[in-house]
């Protein structure tokens, strides 16, 4: 490795020193206040914030030339995950771009760079009455190359897929400074290898995500989000019943009280203790929402409401990205764990109980997808045995927030995982250099 | 010529009579359902994952090629042997592992047909949503080898969205799991990666489906237009009207014409153009949505327009699309299929395109079209006997490739590249991009001996 001042004067050539911030100098220091740039606690050597995708190569050459690890950085939203990091050279911000490529509103599919924060999409894309069906925790803030790099879906999932599913090609810069593209602009397209998928989903450990072609949906007629609040065996049954039935539904989730009793004032039902929270969203025409709305009410004798709240649905899925004031102060003290689980559909509801017997845990879950939210206190001890529940049921456990002496002691991705070998393999195949991620993932 | 150890090993491995040698037997197995052609020296017929990567260990040891082969309804010569080799059958594979309906997967063996598959599970309200034209013979792994699309894949997406799981026979003969019976398997996508391969990365001899409930109703309206460009413009206006169809179908009058004279339907014999469009969903939400698909036809002067609501109703409409491309085969045994997709907007343009390159190269086209996304199959029909027709029917195959390339398109949106299309994956890819794909290959097969010759072309890499 050269020098690090020799390394920091390169880069700076790159982008020019408004655009690259270092221990020592550049627009502002990365001592105090900048501390949004920490991953895992750990400053960066520097953060550059590329405008151009010649710069991005440009960049990577450098920091290849000078052994510098990257790490691709968009809106900072979901920097917590993966395992802590080895050092970090380079934090690459994609924020700067964040321009629409193409958008051909005719054709129902949008090119955008990575930087483009979702919140921004939907403005562009709304001006044409279309839609990315993509709703993941965190929000409008996230960029869609942090969401296509984290594979993230929310409860629309179940029926639009997840990143892997809508991104329909990419274009990502190598760790050589290569500027590769994959697969096409056409919603159907089997030429060559899909490396769209290999890409989605890699945490930046392959590439930089520089642009992503996606598929839109017509925005729906009408949209509404039902509620009611069940008896697990009931909610069991409900939710299969909906999910594996011809109603059409668009998101169908579920809440242990921990997380109702926090947003009680936007359920418009009465919360019991020992009873879930079902949240089925709907929609589409207006004919057939009227029809979902008579269909649920006798589906639920019990009671189901319509939320008036329009956000309704944001704040089900902040449960599973805490954002709130209390859960901001469990984080600050390093308190705060998040695990995401992967479970077959019939194992939800189980999951969901034993989850609530732990004291002080919240728990979200995306009954059509069998994503299971689990958020509370930083005890390994529990972690372990909600992880062995979804172990045990054919699924998986990925700690998605923690500290990283958590980190430490809970593997983020699992005890062991599957075909490491091989991923280290096309890792090494598309990185040489082994700059990229610094080892977040593989 | 193979080595007679290793044929007495492959003998070893899966029993006497589920070897062919013989020359008439290999002359079957030199055929898939493209025009490409090639001889392998040996059929294998495996009944197990332990089998296969016995058979797949012994091709490493020997260095000898090894293709993977299912129904061989392949349209890109995917399935036959360009260097000879053992071609693994993998008929014996049949069966239907588990059908988990409450979780919406079921674990399928490869050489379960796909129609067999849809047959058992619709009594339960179920679905596999990929619906390939060749669904009666082609099978599951074959779709997963290729990706396949089908008409339905409009509104529900290619194979690749539905697969979650597999267990694949690696080049050197050992097994693995890629993702697992749920939809988050931590680290790489490796399901997505496999599917669509087309057997060059391995073998896949078990697959965890994602199922997804059958709609409760469905509505099909059918006009026929007396220009293809207002067919193609219909499928424009829906697109942007926010009808999210099933399918968007177009069938030129070339193909009209072949299927009523092969397997009359009643179409009138002097129409351009025929649009099928499938909605489903909540019987609440078709209604409206077929309504408005049915007035634009009109508006744009079709000549008629016909809904169907019924089930009965419903096959009878899909009868000629689905006859479509046996049809072609039954008049013209010899065509190349031309599988190029483009984004939606620039329909017109390409089919005047196709409609110059046809008249340019004195070939006739069958045109049959997944319109809706952009996926256009045109069939170059072409006499075996004549070199030259086949010279031109491949240079408007070539001009079809390179305008689907220029708008912005691709080269095949679901037959796969195969052997025919490398020539031409440098219309969509940089050097760059073909290096990376061949560097993926190289990890899973360092000694290129899956279904080498296919999918990415030898001569760009060797100049790397």
């Amino acid at each position: 490795m050269s020098s690090p001042t020799a390394a920091l004067e390169h880069l700076e050539r790159v982008v020019g020193p408004a655009h690259l911030i270092t221990a020592t100098g550049g627009a502002a220091t990365l001592a105090e206040g900048v501390s949004e740039y920490r991953v895992d606690g750990q400053m960066p050597l520097a953060v550059a914030h590329p405008g151009t995708q010649e710069e991005v190569a440009a960049l990577l050459r450098v920091a290849r030339e000078h052994g510098l690890s990257v790490l691709p950085r968009g809106a900072g939203r979901h920097m917590h995950f993966g395992s802590v990091p080895g050092p970090i050279g380079l934090l690459l911000s994609l924020a700067r771009l964040n321009q629409v490529v193409e958008y051909d509103a005719n054709d129902l599919t949008i090119t955008v760079q990575a930087g483009m924060t979702l919140g921004e999409l939907a403005r562009i894309t709304g001006a044409n009455r279309q839609v990315l069906p993509l709703d993941p925790p965190g929000g409008e803030a996230a960029t869609i190359g942090g969401v296509a790099a984290a594979n993230l879906a929310g409860p629309l999932r179940m029926r639009y897929g997840a990143p892997r599913d809508l991104a329909l090609g990419l274009r990502v810069a190598l760790s050589s400074g290569e500027v590769i593209r994959t697969g096409a602009r056409t919603v159907k397209n089997v030429a060559g290898y899909d490396l769209t998928k290999l890409f989605v989903g890699s945490y930046g450990s392959l590439g930089a995500i520089l642009e992503v072609t996606l598929r839109l949906i017509p925005a729906p007629e009408e949209r509404a989000l039902f509620v009611a609040s069940l008896a697990p065996a009931r909610a069991r049954e409900v939710a299969a019943a909906l999910v594996g039935g011809r109603l059409d539904i668009a998101t169908c989730d579920l809440l242990n009280h921990e997380s109702a009793k926090g947003m009680r004032l936007f359920l418009p039902v009465t919360l019991r203790p020992e009873n879930v929270v079902l949240c089925v969203g709907v929609m589409g025409a207006s004919e057939a929402v009227a029809r979902q709305e008579r269909e649920l009410k006798a589906l639920l004798p019990e009671g189901v409401a319509r939320a008036e709240v329009q956000d309704l649905g944001k704040r089900v899925r902040d449960v599973a990205y805490p954002r709130s004031r209390e859960g901001e102060e469990a984080k600050r003290r390093d308190e705060l764990s998040v695990l995401r689980l992967s479970v077959p559909l019939t194992a939800v509801v189980d999951l969901l109980a034993t989850i609530s017997a732990e004291p002080g845990w919240k728990a979200a879950a995306w009954a059509g997808d069998g994503t299971v939210y689990a958020v509370g206190p930083a005890e390994v001890r529990v972690l372990m045995r909600l992880r062995g529940a979804a172990e045990k049921a054919g699924g998986y456990a990925v700690l998605e927030y923690g500290a990283p002496e958590l980190k430490r002691s809970f593997p983020v991705w699992g005890e062991s995982v599957a075909n490491l070998d091989l991923m280290r393999a096309l890792r090494r195949s598309l990185d040489p250099s082994e700059t990229m991620g610094c080892g977040r993932l593989v | 010529m193979l080595d007679r150890r290793f044929l007495r090993s492959l003998t070893k491995v899966v029993g006497r009579p589920n070897v062919l040698a013989e020359p008439a037997d290999i002359v079957l197995y030199s055929y898939d359902s493209s025009s490409a052609t090639g001889r392998p020296d040996v059929v294998v017929f495996p009944a197990s994952t332990e089998e296969v990567s016995r058979v797949v260990a012994l091709c490493a040891q020997h260095r000898v090629p090894f293709i993977a082969r299912g129904a061989g309804t392949n349209l890109s010569g995917g399935s036959i042997a360009v260097r000879g080799g053992v071609i693994v059958e993998l008929s014996r594979l049949n069966k239907v592992l588990e059908l988990d309906l409450a979780n919406q997967r079921a674990v399928v063996q490869p050489a379960v047909v796909n129609l067999e598959l849809q047959n058992l599970l619709a009594p339960h309200g179920f679905q596999f949503c990929p619906d390939p034209a060749s669904q009666k013979a082609s099978t599951i792994g074959g779709n997963v080898a290729e990706n396949a699309g089908g008409p339905h894949c409009l509104k529900y997406g290619v194979t690749t969205n539905h697969v979650i799981g597999l267990t694949v026979v690696m080049p050197s003969g050992e097994v693995r799991r890629f993702g697992s019976g749920v939809l988050d398997t931590p680290g790489y996508d490796l399901v997505g990666l496999f599917v669509g391969s087309e057997g060059t990365l391995g073998i896949a001899t078990e697959m965890v489906l994602k199922l997804r409930p059958l709609p409760e109703a469905a509505q099909v309206v059918l006009a026929l237009f007396d220009t293809l460009e207002a067919a193609g413009e219909a499928v424009s206006q829906i697109i942007a009207a926010g009808i999210v169809a099933t399918a968007l179908e177009i069938m030129d009058r070339n193909t009209i014409r072949a299927v009523e004279v092969s397997f009359p339907t009643g179409l009138p014999m002097d129409v351009e153009a025929m649009l099928l469009i499938e909605i489903d969903g909540l019987a609440e939400a078709i209604d409206r949505q077929a309504a408005r698909c049915a007035e634009i036809c009109r508006t744009l002067h079709a000549r008629s327009v016909e809904v169907g609501k019924t089930q009965e109703e419903r096959t009878k409409l899909w009868l000629a699309r689905r006859s479509a491309f046996g049809a072609h085969a039954r008049i013209s045994p010899a065509m190349l299929v031309n599988d190029a997709t483009v984004p939606r907007t620039r329909l017109p343009e390409v089919l005047r395109g196709i409609q110059e390159a046809e008249r340019k190269h004195r070939v006739e086209i069958g045109k049959v079209f997944h319109a809706g996304d952009g996926n256009l199959h045109s069939n170059i029909l072409y006499d075996r006997n004549d070199p030259e027709a086949f010279h031109r029917a491949e240079e408007a195959s070539r001009e079809i490739f390179e305008l689907a390339a220029r708008v912005g398109g691709t080269i095949t949106g679901e037959h796969g590249v195969g052997v025919e299309k490398t020539k031409h994956m440098h219309l969509l890819y940089s050097p760059q991009d073909l290096h990376a794909m061949w560097q993926v290959k190289r990890v899973f097969d360092p000694l290129n001996l899956a279904n080498p010759g296919k999918v990415l072309p030898e001569e760009a890499e060797a100049s790397q």
